[in-house]
């Protein structure tokens, strides 16, 4: 955890020093902005993760459930059903996906990306190609509006990070979770309910995967049907920068943080410093595979030490 | 896993490919095959594009008037070369009439327009030139010339001086590149147009979005914000609204929602090259085609750039909109 914030605070240095907008409250409340969004979309996936699972739905449920929301509210003009009708989907589309992984015992990354490409369809049979815009300023203020000069979606933010931190550290669920990820048989074996233990996760990552689309909706002002499909690299991307294992048992919600940190400083420092668009994704791959790799040396050493 | 999941594995999994392949079969537009109609097989890049939906529908009207059945292959997964090809093999299985065909690559998908020449299936190309095969006709607008115009729009409207910043679309593709050259000959043209920076939004709304934002950091002044296509054009305005600065905006393909944008005065204009009229003229051509009628070997169609003045043309919605007459537009 603490090399991830050295490298953090070494990207943000290096960014200071080569632009002058960087390293100014109103840029860093923008990079904050920008990646509340990212955690938020990841957050219940970190801890699927964490338990040996993998959610590659999220996107795709993102993305269906702001269609949902949007639609909700076009139709309705009510925005606590907007936001009912994205939450709803998102938690049922979890709930499906811990039902496939724990009943039909489907492999994760079969059960969850099966149901990606179920979501598009659903999705794209539902849109039929259109867009839905156009919502109430209040409504917007969700995704883009202030709050004593803090973006919104950042104080939700920071809610999903300190009830995630209360949950996996000073509750017996929070715990359970990190020993089926550690191994599940000695789980299962110890007494832990294991598949309604894993049915919960799915259920938390596709409900936060829910609320993200319509925090997204509120920001974008927009649904269509591919508004998930970019988000879902990132969302894991940001999870593994963050120092939780694919294999389960080890990381956390404040990992995951840093990781969505660093991911938005790479787009910003770029567009900042006018880094030619061609470039771009050949950067963006060398900061993630150093961060990556910084965090595996560090490890090493922290275990030869110890 | 154990050997008593492993047993269960297939069935189950059977059970869940079936019922995915039930989902899917709903979703699938009906097959024309059967009846001695002809058929156009249509074939558009993605489902996500509102453009194509407009195409979609205008290709549509155009059959329905025209007598003959449509069927659309579109790839699930967004210009998809390995998909739009493997839907080509499916259509010839088929044996439509003939086949109106956007590419969803402009060299990767020529094997896939030989294979409809070699089944000896009369092709329209239409939107995106392929670079290779034998078609009836191309159809489509001059990317290039289109940028340039609705640029040169705007530093007029900017009196000819003034900050501006450029949202490119996807790196790579052949529609962003000429759009740019498009971009930079209007900038050649009026020197005291300064280009702060010209940073990719993938041609996506929520990238345009986080670019502008990061941008708006960077650059205190800017007067013009040129995007790529609409949906950034939308995203930027989304940014430059949050942030309380101000900017003329352009974005390109006439997009319903850009239209309600100029409409509501965010947007200062959107060029197109008009969706609605490329699916009427190519499903006409392709019938023409059959019908023993001339078709021309290039049509190149006109430049709109729509702003507060004129957008009324586009602001209907496109399911009452009729294609015109061939005539009023191929004129020989």
């Amino acid at each position: 955890m603490k090399y991830r914030l050295i490298g953090l605070l070494l990207i943000g240095i290096a960014l200071a020093l080569s632009s002058d907008a960087f390293a100014t409250p109103s840029n860093l409340l923008n990079v904050l902005r920008q990646a509340s969004l990212i955690f938020l979309s990841a957050s219940g996936l970190t801890l699927v993760i964490v338990g040996a699972g993998l959610d590659l739905s999220v996107g795709a449920n993102l993305g269906l459930s702001a269609c949902f929301a949007a639609a909700a509210i076009k139709s309705t003009g009510a925005l606590s059903l907007g936001l009912v009708a994205g939450l709803a989907c998102g938690t049922i589309v979890g709930v499906l996906n811990g039902l496939m992984v724990t009943k039909l015992r489907l492999p994760p990354f079969i059960a969850t990306y099966g149901m990606l490409w179920m979501l598009y369809g659903v999705n794209y049979w539902y849109m039929k190609g259109d867009t839905i815009y156009g919502f109430p300023a209040e409504f917007r203020a969700l995704g883009s509006g202030d709050l004593l000069g803090i973006p919104v979606p950042v104080y939700l933010m920071m809610v999903g990070l300190l009830a995630g931190g209360i949950f996996t550290r000073y509750t017996t669920f929070g715990h359970e979770i990190y020993a089926i990820g550690a191994n599940v048989e000695a789980a299962r074996l110890s007494g832990i309910p294991v598949s309604s233990r894993l049915i919960l996760l799915y259920t938390l990552s596709g409900a936060m995967a829910g609320l993200a689309g319509v925090v997204y909706l509120a920001r974008l002002n927009s649904a269509e049907a591919g508004i998930g499909t970019p988000l879902l690299l990132p969302a894991i991307a940001a999870v593994l920068i963050g120092g939780t294992s694919l294999f389960g048992g080890s990381g956390g919600l404040a990992g995951t943080l840093i990781g969505a940190i660093v991911l938005t400083l790479v787009l910003n420092g770029m567009n900042l410093l006018g880094i030619n668009s061609n470039w771009q994704p050949l950067v963006t791959g060398v900061i993630i595979l150093l961060a990556a790799l910084i965090d595996s040396i560090t490890r090493k050493h922290a275990e030869i030490r110890a | 896993m154990t050997s008593h999941e492993g047993k269960q594995f297939p069935l189950r999994g059977l059970v869940l490919i079936l019922a995915v392949i039930v989902l899917v079969a709903c979703g699938e537009v009906k097959d024309g095959s059967g009846n001695k109609r002809e058929t156009i097989a249509l074939f558009t890049k993605n489902q996500v594009n509102p453009y194509f939906q407009t195409l979609r529908v205008a290709a549509q009207a155009a059959a329905n008037e025209l007598n003959v059945d449509l069927v659309n292959y579109i790839p699930t997964e967004n210009d998809s070369i390995r998909e739009q090809m493997s839907q080509i093999e499916d259509a010839i299985t088929k044996r439509p009439s003939a086949a109106v065909f956007i590419p969803v690559d402009s060299k990767a998908m020529i094997p896939g327009v030989e294979k409809f020449n070699a089944a000896g299936i009369p092709v329209v190309n239409l939107t995106d030139r392929a670079d290779g095969g034998e078609f009836v006709s191309f159809m489509g607008c001059d990317d290039y010339a289109v940028a340039a115009d609705t640029a040169r729009y705007l530093f007029k409207k900017m009196n000819g001086k003034g900050n501006v910043i450029i949202i490119e679309g996807q790196g790579g593709s052949s529609n962003n590149q000429k759009r740019m050259g498009g971009f930079k000959k209007a900038l050649e043209e009026f020197p005291d147009i300064k280009l702060l920076a010209s940073q990719t939004g993938n041609f996506q709304r929520s990238v345009a979005l986080q670019v502008t934002e990061n941008l708006l950091q960077a650059h205190s002044q800017i007067d013009g914000i040129l995007a790529a296509n609409d949906s950034m054009a939308l995203g930027v305005i989304e940014a430059l609204d949050a942030a309380n600065r101000k900017a003329l905006v352009i974005g390109l393909n006439g997009t319903k929602e850009a239209i309600d944008a100029v409409k509501a005065g965010k947007l200062l204009a959107t060029g197109d090259c008009d969706g609605f009229l490329q699916g009427c003229m190519g499903t006409m051509g392709a019938v023409r085609h059959l019908r023993n009628l001339p078709v021309p070997k290039e049509i190149i169609f006109p430049i709109t750039v729509f702003d507060s003045t004129n957008y009324q043309g586009a602001d209907v919605p496109y399911e009452q909109r009729m294609c015109p007459k061939w005539e009023s537009i191929v004129k020989e």
